[in-house]
């Protein structure tokens, strides 16, 4: 145990299951008050409008969601996030809205000791120093990359959040365009998320979830992609594909569902399409193999969705 | 103020919005079984039940257990042990035990769920390791874990009867179990570390007065005389208070002011001319060991200390021929640098102590891997009289190497408990532990492998440079020189120093870099050569002991039924490897075997590091006297007994085996003598009769020399290296106290891998180890240490990297998601092959498994990912970072 600096957090943060909050004010990174968030029947649960389009509440348990059989059949792409991500214990405590505010799992970010522009520092010391798993899509001064997978799932689905104090907010009016690095979200100080608003699905869409780890399980992705899709007569309608680990935020791989939409699920253009997931890349020194494993992901992803 | 239900019983919660679950459980509640070890909900240890869902205690806020119930590992089999207890017990699914708590309570809540929905269906192993994604074992039990679970779900453990092959199983799986971190006398104090902010630095003012000025706060200063700092988390002081908040608050009141000097961080720059130097010529002796033993001299100039090079034989000749090899274009001559990474030993017990004075006795709880030899050393250091010194390690979760050495957390417990008058506990955080508490250095090797003309192996040269940090004494070229003889050896060591962490010796410290070069270097020679890589080895390497394993490797089905290179996404490949490790023991060990009251009580002061030595010892004198194990009272894990092993180098089970089975039969003779009265004509347990009216009797037998008649081609490897090889034996046992004995133990390893050319992910299907190690004294464990070896030799291979900033020298990877163990589902089916002959001179035939085991392992993939994918991975880890760069042929970061 060493001496904390002055690089630690001391505005007041909110608290849903702690699972986040907790090894952070462990490790003396953060050490303001802590505001406990308590459910209301608004913010806690999962529930359906008449034209199938569900609600989910901010501190709806990860594996709450994960096993909720109608949220599978409408949102798989969500579900299968919330099962892959994290472990089955701290599924069981973790909520969506913690996970969509969760603070950078950066290991510079995380030590205590060591400056940062999320910590108040004046720059990146990933970006000169070691960023091994940092992003492939340089889009800011920070080079960490955003650590909700819920989100990335949610960006696939056009999902609007609700807050305290604003309703309709699109991911990315939430998480931003990366170009902050001071942040990992754009609330503004002591608004909160209360819950999800999800679009009605398509008839026989389908999605599927998939994150690129060094093991088989319990790790943080090095890349993870969600892909949504109609096909209707093998030809391609509707296509979402949304990419988390390799940007400041989650990101759109629109290259990708543009070579995808309204051409034949066959094998030459979904080959197309993975390649062109990299379109706007900009790897770091280190983080070049995360375009390797985006577009393996993306073309086992949409054959897959394809078959 | 609010309540929770632990265990059945309403307990009031604290107001203190940061109090978490875990120290309601542990501190509040003395509920020790609960385990805290990365505290970031990663490894699992501290897992409870919450309303019947397991949860990690370490991240959930007390407050919000508030009117819930709180089901701990306590709570589980308390009046009954559930069926996963028994089904833990009897597969031996766990070795140190420190997970063990946590992942019982998992597997409980699964076993039930399961069992409520699915009856009596077995679990797959995918759906249990799914499902215990959420915990981390660093020993490595998994393979018993997934047994058990999926037994326990069929309901074959629902009756009454329970059998554990490992005597202690049942205080681990029910968390009575208490370790070092457990120990809790009253008016202790808590005690932390004020630890250096850079990596490179000369102190110019310490003041402890604030934080003395603290109420109740003890400070010390563990600084040297020469002020200077060399590494990021070097020791500068320590501080004690009633608890860990006002400790904290102690730590920041100590005021420092330092003068930072130039730093150097890692191999490459250690490396460069003008690097700033670490230890200058007067501080030489304050560099830390990566070694189990002492080491002999070397030229050191600035940061390179070698070569170390005196198990080359005919080193020029060696050299002289790769180079005319190379001139000549010679197509057999296999040349390559491959780099090993640094590997944390992780264990999931911290480093800790616990230090009590009463007068002038002191009493030390130590997470230790040699209790004898650190009383010692305590007693030594401290001037005090070895009979007031006394050290206790009742179970030790985990050590790997790591625990081998009077540290700092020893040093910091005693002199605050001394300043403070009262007990202090001094316990790493998962921080600590993870960046200065030892690590196995990375190390890059330059090999060149030449055969002869006619098929024999000409000439190796392997030169490797190791990345100690703040320490010296690699040796992993030389370990070379004991095997595949050959006409020339080129063998240097160096270490590379710079302003890191010191590292330490860890499971075989140097062998798994050397194999994972020299074996992908065999590997290539047979291709070239179009041997079958058994085969070559087999004509290569004469030892008697890996001969047999080469004969059961070359007639295992999955090697026979190899297939040719694939192509496609996925893709599977074969790879076989070898690894040794010494044969040592330690003099001067001593084991009491006697009746006390009717029983056999074994006494010898070793301790168990979750390598099973209770039950090594349980066993052997159950076998003598034809008793059951659970009849054995073993003593261990006290300073105060006779003179016992420490836990490094596979020395523990041929020291104490000898001197049991000499007392065995001199205490057999004394019952005998002493009998007034025979056994009943005719009984089936006559020994059981005799020890039951036997008065009290004692008998304590040294270690002595092995025999001298050893099987054909069975010699110490020392004395066939020549007389560098016996000067070294001779200096490491006046030195070290280890004795190298005659035999090589031994391990061959078959993997099969499945690779997926687009995520570059690796999977292990199929790991095959054959070992020869003797006779295996407590099977069950020893297979349970033979898969852990496989499975940690996994992490090396594929998973575990130390990462640093490189301009400031700070570990990044100083928490369990970012410094990568294997998991459960990581584990392959492992099938453990025990060859037991070829240690006949050795009394009781047996010598110790823990090394050679894992030596083999990261070889192995390595050989067969380039058998599945036709490239040679030269680096480890092999992650999907470098899979993907070598399927395009460029270098990963």
């Amino acid at each position: 145990m060493s001496v904390a600096t002055a690089d630690v957090i001391t505005a007041p943060e909110f608290r849903a299951a702690g699972t986040d909050l907790s090894e952070r004010r462990r490790s003396g990174l953060s050490c303001g008050s802590v505001i406990d968030l308590t459910a209301s029947p608004d913010t806690i649960g999962i529930a359906w409008n008449a034209d199938g389009a569900a609600r989910i509440g901010a501190l709806t348990a990860i594996a709450a969601i994960a096993s909720d059989a109608r949220l599978a059949q409408a949102y798989p792409g969500i579900t299968a996030a919330a099962q892959g991500l994290a472990t089955p214990q701290i599924r069981h405590m973790a909520t969506l809205g913690g996970n969509l505010a969760q603070r950078s799992r950066c290991w510079y970010f995380r030590n205590p000791q060591i400056g940062c522009l999320k910590k108040g520092g004046s720059d990146c010391p990933a970006r000169s120093g070691n960023h091994l798993y940092h992003v492939a899509f340089d889009l800011g001064p920070c080079v960490a990359p955003h650590p909700s997978t819920m989100a990335m799932a949610l960006l696939a689905y056009d999902a609007k959040i609700v807050t305290d104090r604003r309703s309709g907010l699109s991911i990315a009016e939430v998480l931003g365009d990366g170009s902050n690095g001071t942040a990992d979200n754009l609330l503004a100080p002591g608004e909160r998320i209360e819950r999800i608003e999800l679009p009605a699905p398509l008839a026989s869409e389908r999605a599927l979830y998939k994150r690129a780890i060094s093991r088989t399980h319990a790790e943080w992705p090095l890349v993870e992609i969600c892909v949504r899709a109609v096909i209707e007569g093998g030809v391609f309608r509707e296509v979402h594909i949304t990419a988390g680990g390799i940007a400041p935020v989650p990101l759109r791989l629109a290259a990708s569902a543009a070579a995808l939409q309204g051409k034949p699920a066959d094998a030459a253009t979904i080959a197309q399409a993975a390649e062109l997931a990299t379109s706007g890349a900009k790897p770091l020194t280190m983080t070049g193999y995360k375009l390797d494993l985006l577009r393996g992901l993306v073309r086992d992803l949409v054959e897959r969705i394809a078959a | 103020m609010t309540t929770t239900t632990v265990n059945g019983r309403a307990e009031s919660l604290p107001d203190d919005p940061d109090a978490l679950l875990i120290d309601i459980v542990r501190d509040q509640l003395g509920l020790t079984g609960t385990k805290l070890v990365c505290g970031a909900g990663v490894c699992g240890a501290c897992t409870v039940l919450v309303d019947g869902a397991p949860v990690t205690s370490c991240l959930m806020p007390a407050r919000a257990a508030a009117g819930k119930a709180v089901t701990t590992v306590e709570g589980i089999g308390a009046t009954r042990l559930h069926p996963v207890q028994k089904a833990f017990m009897a597969h031996d699914a766990l070795q140190c035990g420190f997970c063990t708590p946590g992942f019982i309570v998992e597997s409980v809540a699964f076993c039930d769920q399961w069992r409520a929905t699915r009856g009596t269906a077995a679990p797959s192993r995918e759906e249990i390791g799914a499902a215990l994604s959420g915990h981390l074992c660093r020993c490595g039990a998994y393979d018993g874990i997934f047994r058990a679970v999926a037994d326990a779900c069929a309901g074959r453990f629902d009756g009454d009867n329970v059998a554990a092959p490992r005597i202690e199983a049942r205080d681990k799986v029910t968390g009575a179990a208490k370790y070092t971190v457990d120990i809790k006398h009253d008016g202790q104090h808590e005690g932390l570390i004020l630890r250096s902010r850079v990596a490179h630095a000369r102190i110019t003012a310490l003041d402890l007065a604030p934080a003395r000025a603290l109420a109740g706060v003890t400070a010390v200063s563990l600084l040297g005389d020469d002020k200077i700092l060399r590494y990021v988390g070097e020791p500068i002081a320590a501080v004690a208070a009633k608890d860990r908040k006002t400790a904290l608050a102690a730590l920041a009141a100590i005021k420092l002011t330092s003068e930072k000097l130039p730093a150097v961080v890692g191999l490459d720059a250690g490396r460069k001319d003008g690097a700033p130097v670490v230890f200058d010529r007067a501080n030489r002796k304050r560099a830390g060991n990566v070694s189990e033993a002492a080491g002999g001299l070397a030229p050191w100039k600035q940061n390179i200390r070698g070569p170390t090079a005196v198990f080359s034989t005919r080193a020029k000749k060696a050299r002289n021929w790769v180079e005319e090899a190379r001139q000549a274009g010679n197509k057999l001559l296999v040349e390559g640098t491959f780099r090993t990474a640094t590997q944390q030993h992780a264990c999931l017990e911290p480093h800790a102590a616990v230090a009590r004075f009463d007068g002038d006795r002191l009493t030390l709880h130590a997470s230790t891997q040699q209790v004898f030899h650190l009383k010692e050393q305590i007693a030594k250091r401290y001037k005090l009289d070895h009979d007031k010194v006394r050290v206790i390690a009742d179970h030790v979760g985990g050590g790997f190497g790591s625990k081998a050495s009077l540290g700092t957390e020893t040093i910091a417990a005693i002199e605050l408990a001394r300043e403070a008058k009262a007990p202090v506990r001094v316990a790493y955080d998962r921080q600590e532990e993870l960046s200065v508490a030892g690590y196995r250095p990375a190390a890059e090797l330059k090999v060149a492998l030449l055969p002869s003309d006619d098929g024999k192996l000409k000439a190796l040269s392997v030169t490797a440079h190791a990345d100690t940090g703040a320490a010296t004494n690699s040796t992993i070229a030389g370990l070379a020189r004991l095997i595949y003889p050959a006409e020339a050896k080129d063998l240097s060591d160096f270490d590379v120093i710079s302003n890191l962490p010191p590292g330490a010796a860890f499971r075989g410290p140097g062998g798994p870099p050397m194999a994972f070069a020299v074996e992908q270097a065999i590997d290539e020679a047979a291709l070239r050569l179009k041997v079958d890589p058994i085969a070559l080895r087999k004509r290569w390497d004469p030892d008697p002991n890996r001969q047999r394993l080469y004969d059961w490797a070359s007639g295992l089905e999955l090697w026979r039924n190899r297939k040719p290179q694939q192509s496609g996404r996925y893709r599977r490949g074969i790879g076989v490897a070898t690894g040794y490790w010494l044969y040592l023991w330690q003099p001067n060990v001593k084991v009491e075997v006697a009746v006390k009251s009717g029983r056999i009580v074994a006494s010898t002061a070793t301790q168990d590091i979750g390598t099973g030595t209770r039950s090594v010892l349980a066993d052997t004198i159950a076998r003598e006297f034809d008793l059951e194990p659970a009849d054995i009272d073993v003593r261990i894990g006290d300073s105060s007994l006779p003179e016992g092993p420490g836990s490094g180098g596979s020395r523990v089970t041929a020291s104490v085996m000898p001197p049991t089975l000499l007392a065995v039969r001199k205490l057999k003779a004394a019952i005998l003598e002493q009998a007034t009265r025979k056994p009943a004509p005719g009984s089936n347990a006559p020994w059981r009769e005799l020890i039951a009216r036997s008065p009290d009797i004692a008998v304590a037998e040294a270690r002595g020399e092995d025999g001298k008649n050893t099987a054909p081609g069975i010699r110490s490897p020392l004395r066939e290296v020549g007389l560098m090889g016996m000067v070294f034996g001779w200096m490491m046992r006046r030195f070290s106290n280890i004795a190298v004995g005659a035999g090589v133990p031994s391990s061959v390893q078959v993997i099969e891998v499945e690779v997926d050319t687009w995520l570059g992910h690796v999977r292990v299907l199929n790991v095959h180890t054959g070992i020869a190690v003797g006779k295996i004294a407590a099977p069950a464990l020893a297979h349970s240490q033979a898969c852990g070896a496989v499975i940690q030799g996994l992490g090396y291979a594929l998973y575990e990297a130390r990462e640093l900033d490189p301009n400031s020298g700070d570990v990044l990877t100083a928490g369990m998601e970012d410094y990568r163990i294997p998991g459960i589902a990581d584990t392959p089916e492992i099938d453990v092959h025990f060859d037991e002959a070829g240690f006949d001179h050795v009394l009781g035939n047996s010598v110790g498994i823990g090394e050679a085991s894992t030596v083999p392992t990261s070889a192995a993939v390595a050989n067969a990912i380039h058998d599945a994918i036709g490239v040679r991975l030269t680096e480890i880890p092999i992650r999907p970072d470098r899979i993907v760069a070598a399927l395009k042929g460029r270098d990963a970061a």
